[in-house]
């Protein structure tokens, strides 16, 4: 027994210092899983970018909190007047964390790494982004040390955006020379905080950057764990293991925004949800039957009873906090009656059968299999007999991104999480008849002949009000026709310890902790 | 005795052969492109095309097989499709946390389960028994993710005495009393299961030996109670005991990843699930060769142990 008492009071000796080790400048960051890559050009998930972001810098960055463009790595910039021709003017006396100068070359370097087949360092990794980010690139020219200049092979409007990306970002040249494709485990750039060490499926750890050119941040390290379940990562912030999470079950939502000593940031995101219709096969070809869809699915009690405030109801195909959105268009009411109507006047009075794909999860994809079953139930009021066929996120994208929309089912359900806060890069990408997959993801197979050229048109008009009219317009087009149901923009959701201060989420989901301070 | 050994050895040989056929067609066979989730849904289908060439996903399936299995065999595991990095190296990192995990758990199942299926045995029918057969059974019905978040949300949340998750403190170089700390939650959730089958298994055992002659014997020569019971009893009850712990060691690798989930502990378990989703084929393909292959060794202990146990056992 009395060793037992020695045992015990020897352990609470061990737990009591490990209680209060907490240093007061560090931020630990809960993720819901581990970051696959910490080069920025190699990026495709919410958790590398999330762990990567403040590593690096693009030539243009999204301001705090919105996806207006402000300068970064270059100071200003011109566009000529044939929209091709981008000239940046760089940052001067501006160092790389291995202490490499950052000039028009690095710009060069970090550009031509990603697109040119031949470039030497082109095999450090696979750039799925670098098509989308600089697929219109025609070249990369170094006019002196700090002016860099990049032609387009056609005018593209949203490349300036494009150019605040992760896959945009600035990499230190010496290190991919040195690491070659380990790289991605030794990220080198010139952002806010260093990197210091990575353990695979433990954490990331960053610390300040003295050097940094917008000044030293005030916290002086952020660690980066993945977290995975839901409830844990919750009850690690209520413990103050950790001080900054992701992701709170939208049933614990309404416990944790009363919780003492923790407080919750929202925002509605840069990202869609919504039921798409095989546009070229029976019964959806027909505008009327998929305006009938429109009418029967009740959206509002689909984002109150199931995502229960953690989506916003969808107006439109495009997420309000998109530039160019039109708020004068309105998403179809829950009007069960005129549904019916509507399939009577199309010639299915007593509904039909259909299939409808549903994944399991993904990214972006909310709940998916209880929206659906919600979804299932609504069109069941009005007859139609919507049978669902869930698959494995894997699987799924692999059945819905195919060129033969015959071997589509009827519906499915699809997400889509915005890139550079251009709404060309939900209304062109998603809705143009360019985009039929596999080459897109317009797997709709819509096509409206004035949608596309408007689309186009927006896309090569560098006036900014004149492409909003454009995409004004499109938008009103494309809710009439009806090749989707918009059901809700998912709304982002952190939970912090409340001594972190002056912290913004930005529509892009990355988390910017250089101008955060801790209140002592 | 060598001989044997020499012999269960090579038997490893067909048996791990098999496990690659298995493993290898079940992940080709799966849908999915690894290509597709590599690049994202935002991918061209150049770089896919490309990207699938680089990867000799274009070649045929047999091909591809014994390609995988010549480079196995010189030490060439591969690199992740998804993490970039070599295969080897990684799931051997990975699969010390997993064995200390599923090794802490099986002495504390071993331990809990032969300290209480003793008791329950010696003391039939008692409210101990009683008390010892009910929590077992609790034990064995309890989902490793629930208990595990009830043991966090008591030790880790309401007491503030553990730490809920990781293996070791955040941004620490991680001494040995911060990993003990860190292992007790999840090894007693992994425990709970296998301790009560542990536990049923000895005192059933026990039963029966405790009524064979040699025992009643042993009462008549005047032997005191504990002496019979564990000179006498428990060695010869402990074989049938013996190879249940074997293969709980087995349930405990499978069940390991449920504990790695909620506890965010960095196994093997953990790797291999997200390996699985990604469709990252030389990962899962080597995570569940090394995997399986403990498990072969592990039997082979057990079989090995009867003799210690036992000496009537002989192999020829």
């Amino acid at each position: 027994m009395r060793k037992l008492v020695v045992l015990l009071t020897f352990l609470t000796l061990l737990i009591a210092p490990a209680a209060l080790a907490k240093d007061d400048n560090t931020i630990i960051v809960g993720l819901q899983a581990e970051p696959v890559t910490l080069d920025p050009h190699q990026i495709t998930d919410f958790n590398s970018s999330r762990a990567a972001k403040g590593m690096f810098n693009s030539l243009v960055e999204f301001a705090q909190g919105s996806t207006d463009l402000v300068p970064g790595l270059a100071t200003s910039w011109e566009v000529s007047d044939d929209g091709l021709t981008y000239t940046f003017h760089l940052r001067k006396g501006v160092k790389f964390h291995d202490g490499t100068p950052f000039n028009a070359e690095a710009v060069k370097f970090s550009i031509e790494r990603q697109i040119d087949p031949n470039h030497p360092y082109h095999d450090t990794g696979e750039f799925a982004y670098a098509d989308f980010t600089f697929g219109m690139v025609k070249e990369v020219n170094v006019i002196d040390d700090y002016t860099v200049e990049i032609v387009l092979k056609e005018p593209f409007a949203p490349f300036l955006a494009n150019m605040a990306m992760h896959s945009a970002s600035i990499v230190s040249p010496t290190a991919v020379k040195k690491y070659g494709a380990d790289f991605s485990k030794h990220p080198v750039g010139t952002g806010p905080f260093k990197f210091v060490k990575w353990t695979p499926g433990v954490e990331v750890i960053q610390e300040s950057n003295p050097d940094y050119w917008d000044g030293e941040p005030e916290v002086k390290r952020v660690i980066y764990r993945p977290v995975l379940e839901d409830q844990a990562r919750l009850a690690e912030l209520e413990a103050g293991k950790l001080d900054f999470i992701v992701n709170i079950p939208p049933d614990d939502l309404d416990r944790v925004k009363k919780l003492k000593g923790i407080k919750v940031q929202e925002q509605p995101g840069m990202h869609v949800w919504y039921v798409v219709f095989n546009t070229q096969k029976e019964p959806f070809n027909d505008p009327r039957v998929r305006q009938a869809v429109n009418y029967a699915i009740d959206k509002k009690a689909i984002v109150d009873g199931i995502l229960q405030g953690t989506g916003v109801l969808a107006e439109n195909v495009l997420p309000p906090v998109v530039w160019g959105y039109n708020p004068n268009v309105k998403n179809y009411p829950y009007d069960p009656v005129k549904a019916k109507q509507l399939l009577a006047e199309a010639g299915y009075p007593n509904g039909f059968k259909v299939t409808l794909w549903v994944p399991e999860g993904g990214s972006g994809m909310q709940q998916p299999v209880a929206m659906c079953t919600a979804i299932q139930a609504y069109l069941s009021m009005v007859g139609i007999q919507a049978e669902i066929q869930q698959f494995e996120w894997g699987t799924y994208l692999d059945k819905v991104f195919v060129d033969d929309y015959e071997s589509m089912a009827e519906m499915h359900v699809m997400s889509w999480i915005g890139d550079n806060g251009d709404p060309d890069n939900f209304l062109y990408i998603l809705l143009s008849s360019e985009q039929w997959p596999p080459y897109g993801f317009n797997e709709a197979f819509y096509k409206n002949p004035e949608v596309d050229r408007l689309l186009r048109q927006a896309r090569v008009t560098s006036d900014v009000v004149k492409r909003t009219e454009l995409y004004k317009k499109a938008q009103e087009l494309i809710m009439a026709d009806a090749p989707w149901v918009p059901i809700d923009h998912e709304t982002q959701i952190v939970a912090m310890d409340e001594r972190i201060q002056g912290f913004k989420l930005h529509p892009t989901g990355v988390f910017r902790f250089e101008k955060v301070t801790i209140k002592k | 005795m060598f001989r044997y050994i020499v012999k269960r050895l090579l038997w490893l040989i067909p048996v791990l052969l098999g496990v690659t056929v298995l493993v290898f067609s079940i992940m080709h066979l799966s849908p999915g492109d690894p290509a597709k989730i590599l690049l994202g849904p935002k991918a061209t289908q150049e770089a896919l095309e490309q990207l699938r060439e680089e990867l000799g996903l274009n070649r045929p399936l047999y091909i591809q097989y014994f390609t995988w299995l010549g480079n196995i065999l010189t030490g060439d595991w591969g690199r992740s499709l998804q993490l970039k990095r070599e295969v080897l190296p990684l799931v051997l990192d990975r699969f010390k946390a997993t064995a200390i995990l599923t090794m802490t758990s099986i002495i504390i199942a071993t331990v809990i389960g032969v300290i209480s299926g003793t008791v329950s045995a010696t003391k039939q029918y008692s409210w101990l028994d009683r008390l010892g057969m009910l929590i077992s059974l609790v034990g064995f019905c309890l989902p490793v993710f629930w208990l595990g978040i009830l043991l966090q949300l008591f030790f880790g949340l309401k007491l503030e005495w553990l730490p809920m998750t990781g293996m070791y403190s955040p941004g620490s170089e991680g001494n040995f009393t911060d990993l003990l700390l860190h292992l007790i939650l999840p090894s007693l959730t992994l425990a709970a299961g296998a301790a009560a089958v542990i536990a049923r298994m000895t005192r059933s055992s026990m039963l029966e030996v405790i009524r064979k002659d040699y025992i009643r014997t042993a009462k008549a020569k005047g032997l005191s109670q504990s002496v019979i019971i564990y000179r006498h009893a428990l060695k010869n009850a402990l074989i049938p005991v013996v190879t249940v712990v074997g293969m709980q060691v087995g349930f405990l690798l499978a069940g390991a990843v449920l504990a790695e989930m909620v506890f965010s502990w960095p196994g093997i378990g953990l790797l291999m699930v997200n390996g699985i989703l990604a469709r990252d084929f030389p990962l899962v393909q080597g995570s569940i060769l090394l995997v399986a292959t403990s498990y072969v060794f592990v039997n082979l202990l057990v079989d090995l142990l009867y003799v210690l146990l036992d000496p009537q056992i002989a192999y020829d």
